[in-house]
């Protein structure tokens, strides 16, 4: 019972961490290595607001979502644009932007374990003699939420179909008139906004430390690649493989290798099927 | 009137000399303290606070007598970053020898303080024979066990707070109160995967179940790990009753916070528990972390009244820093520069020899009782009584305060249980 409960949670946690690094590389192919950064980043906005300067906690995660938004915007726009369709400098630019952020945020003095978010709703339930705190049950339905909501999004509005369309193939989407670029900064702001969005629901859980941005861009890399690049269901689906090998590694064998399980995750599928599972770079498999 | 100038000079200059005794001192050539700390993590940045308090409250007393010669004490201080995760020992060693080397430094105060780069330096500062003192977060017992049996080649490496043999031993007499008092008997261990953390957990397993108590299971978690909620249900599931966590990581305050929501009914019990240890734990887990109990290794570094040095110190720390001491290494960090202080003084040099030679020679009471080193492993002498030895300190929070608990002669109040466990 322990392993579905927590198996779940766990699962849905790191489909929240991954499903911003997933949106964004479906639609612009930037991979956006600061997306731990500005997961990070959201928990201080939002701790700045709330407990700096003592607004509504609400509000305080709706004006940190929208920063995150506009930030994830500007980044694109007057920076990852210029290197866009170069692999290596994308990576680069991105991966240095958020270690900008992280040690910008060390070096400003936020370390130490004095920075916390209050939990939504307080208390626990106990479910087939297994505690559970109200929190990771909020945990999952807003990640249910999110899922469905980007499904509906992506299907049923003009800005989620042209974006599916760039997805799909960038030059047809032109030709049909959807401005690429700004549907990539529209992406890049979404992405930004989940990111955010993670951080505000799983910060709750612990302290906002500066190393989580770390830990959470190789988990959202490990569920991106295990799914398939660019496959934002397939991040959903690899999340729940993950979550639920690492919910089992932790009962059978030790807390010890949890986060190896992600990293063989990574190995694992780079050596037998380096597109994921519903990877579109269908190339890669045949050079194997 | 050429006259009454130079005679109002004179008395100026005398007067300088009679009212600002430090003044001379500071003229003197300093004496530098090398000081390698992991400053961005409490056993670092506590550390150096504690060593500039004592400097400065040295120097402003006139500074060290040096056969005759009054010189003041230098900080210099270099970040070793061998408490944060993944960061090599090589590091730690890389900032011990640019102290030595570059800054200078005629003794060394403070770390590493990741046991595992503490140990790799004490060859390092052998080989360029300088004495130092290990005054934070180092609690392997591999320490006092090397210079015993290499005495020639670890002589001047001292160790002046406790250890985790000794940490052991007060823990399972804190126990052992605590069985008597509530009839817990069942103990799960939850460990740092670091060198101090897996040898103190794994030498608790087996004193705890040699004294008749249930150890149910150890859990390893990396540095750095955020969710502890399955350890906790195995915790619950195997009906423990005390959690005994070994983790100086920041992360452990989400530990208790998970222990809270899911109300396990077992009391935590910090080995070394940093997180437990500040005084802004309270509000890093919004008052969930109360009734954890934690061993802060010395007197000092939470109030009490061991000597009357103790709360003197710890005001003065309070005053100077605007919080109160935070961690473990606060005051044997202190205690260090006035051991080392009174050392130099009877050795009236700074020769490496004549030092090691007056710190084995050391009984002075402190903040945190006698401090005395054994002369053949340089380890501090330890005892549950200030006054015959460097006495420890646990405390439990309660009420949003660090309350000691433990030992009985330097205790402030009873160890509590939260209301989740009371029958």
């Amino acid at each position: 019972m322990d392993i579905l409960i927590y198996g779940t949670i766990n699962s849905i946690a790191l489909a929240l961490m991954a499903l911003g690094f997933a949106l964004v590389y479906g639609i612009s192919r930037v991979p956006n290595f600061a997306h731990g950064a500005i997961y990070v980043l959201s928990g201080f906005i939002t701790w700045t607001f709330l407990r700096g300067l003592g607004l509504n906690y609400a509000l305080s995660i709706v004006i940190s979502l929208v920063l995150m938004g506009v930030l994830g915007a500007l980044l694109y726009q007057f920076m990852l644009i210029r290197v866009r369709g170069m692999a290596i400098s994308e990576i680069i630019a991105s991966y240095a932007i958020g270690l900008a952020i992280l040690e910008g945020l060390r070096w400003g003095g936020f370390k130490g374990m004095s920075y916390t978010l209050p939990v939504f709703v307080e208390g626990s339930v106990m479910i087939g003699g297994i505690p559970i705190d109200f929190q990771r049950i909020v945990v999952v339905g807003f990640g249910a939420l999110i899922v469905l909501g980007l499904w509906a999004f992506t299907h049923y509005t003009r800005i989620g179909l042209a974006l599916r369309g760039m997805a799909q193939d960038e030059r047809a989407a032109l030709m049909l008139g959807i401005d690429s670029d700004l549907m990539a900064v529209v992406a890049m702001a979404i992405g930004a906004m989940l990111a955010g969005l993670a951080g505000v629901l799983l910060l709750p859980l612990g302290n906002i430390v500066v190393e989580s941005g770390y830990n959470v861009l190789i988990l959202a890399i490990a569920v991106c690649i295990v799914g398939g690049l660019g496959s934002w269901m397939g991040a959903v689906l690899a999340a729940f493989l993950i979550g639920f090998a690492q919910i089992l590694t932790v009962v059978y064998l030790g807390s010890h290798y949890q986060m190896v399980v992600a990293l063989l995750a990574i190995i694992f599928t780079l050596i037998l099927k380096p597109s994921g599972l519903f990877g579109m770079q269908k190339e890669l498999e045949e050079r194997v | 009137m050429k006259m009454r100038g130079f005679g109002i000079l004179a008395v100026l200059l005398a007067a300088a000399f009679l009212v600002l005794p430090g003044t001379q001192a500071l003229a003197e050539e300093p004496i530098t303290l090398g000081c390698p700390l992991s400053t961005a993590y409490l056993y670092g940045w506590d550390a150096d606070r504690a060593i500039r308090l004592a400097v400065d409250e040295i120097n402003a007393a006139g500074g060290v007598n040096v056969g005759g010669v009054k010189r003041p004490f230098k900080v210099e201080v270099m970040d070793t970053r061998d408490l944060e995760p993944g960061v090599p020992v090589s590091e730690a060693l890389l900032a011990v020898e640019k102290l030595i080397l570059e800054k200078k430094a005629d003794f060394l105060v403070g770390g590493p303080v990741r046991s595992e780069a503490a140990l790799a330096a004490m060859s390092l500062l052998s080989k360029h024979k300088k004495v130092s003192i290990f005054t934070t977060g180092f609690l392997s017992p591999q320490f006092h066990a090397m210079v015993a049996k290499d005495y020639d080649k670890f002589k001047y490496c001292f160790r002046i707070h406790g250890e985790a043999v000794q940490l052991v031993k007060e823990i399972m007499a804190c126990f052992q109160e605590i069985k008597d008092k509530y009839g817990l008997d069942k103990v799960f261990i939850m460990v740092q995967d670091v060198a101090h953390a897996r040898g103190g957990g794994e030498v608790l397993g087996k004193v705890a179940t040699g004294k008749g108590w249930q150890v149910l299971g150890t859990e390893i978690y990396p540095t750095g790990t955020t969710d502890f909620s399955m350890g906790l249900i195995k915790a619950k599931k195997a009906g423990a009753q005390i959690l005994n966590i070994w983790m100086d990581m920041p992360e452990s305050s989400i530990l208790l916070k998970q222990w809270y929501d899911m109300k396990v009914p077992a009391l935590p019990f910090g080995s070394t528990l940093a997180a437990a240890e500040q005084p802004g734990f309270w509000k890093a887990t919004e008052g969930k972390g109360e009734y954890t109990l934690c061993n802060v290794v010395n007197a000092g570094n939470a109030p009490s009244d061991a000597t009357p040095w103790t709360m003197k110190f710890y005001d003065a720390y309070a005053k100077k820093w605007g919080v109160e001491p935070e961690g473990l290494g606060s005051s044997s960090s202190y205690m260090a520069v006035y051991v080392l202080k009174d050392a130099i003084e009877r050795a009236g040099s700074l020769d490496s020899e004549k030092v090691l030679a007056e710190l084995e020679k050391t009984d002075l009471m402190g903040v945190y009782g006698r401090i005395r080193f054994d002369p053949k492993n340089h380890q501090v002498i330890p005892s549950f009584d200030p006054k015959e030895g460097a006495v420890g300190s646990i405390i439990q929070w309660q009420d949003g305060k660090r309350v000691v608990v433990f030992p009985k002669s330097i205790a402030k109040g009873e160890i509590q249980l939260p209301p989740w466990m009371k029958k």
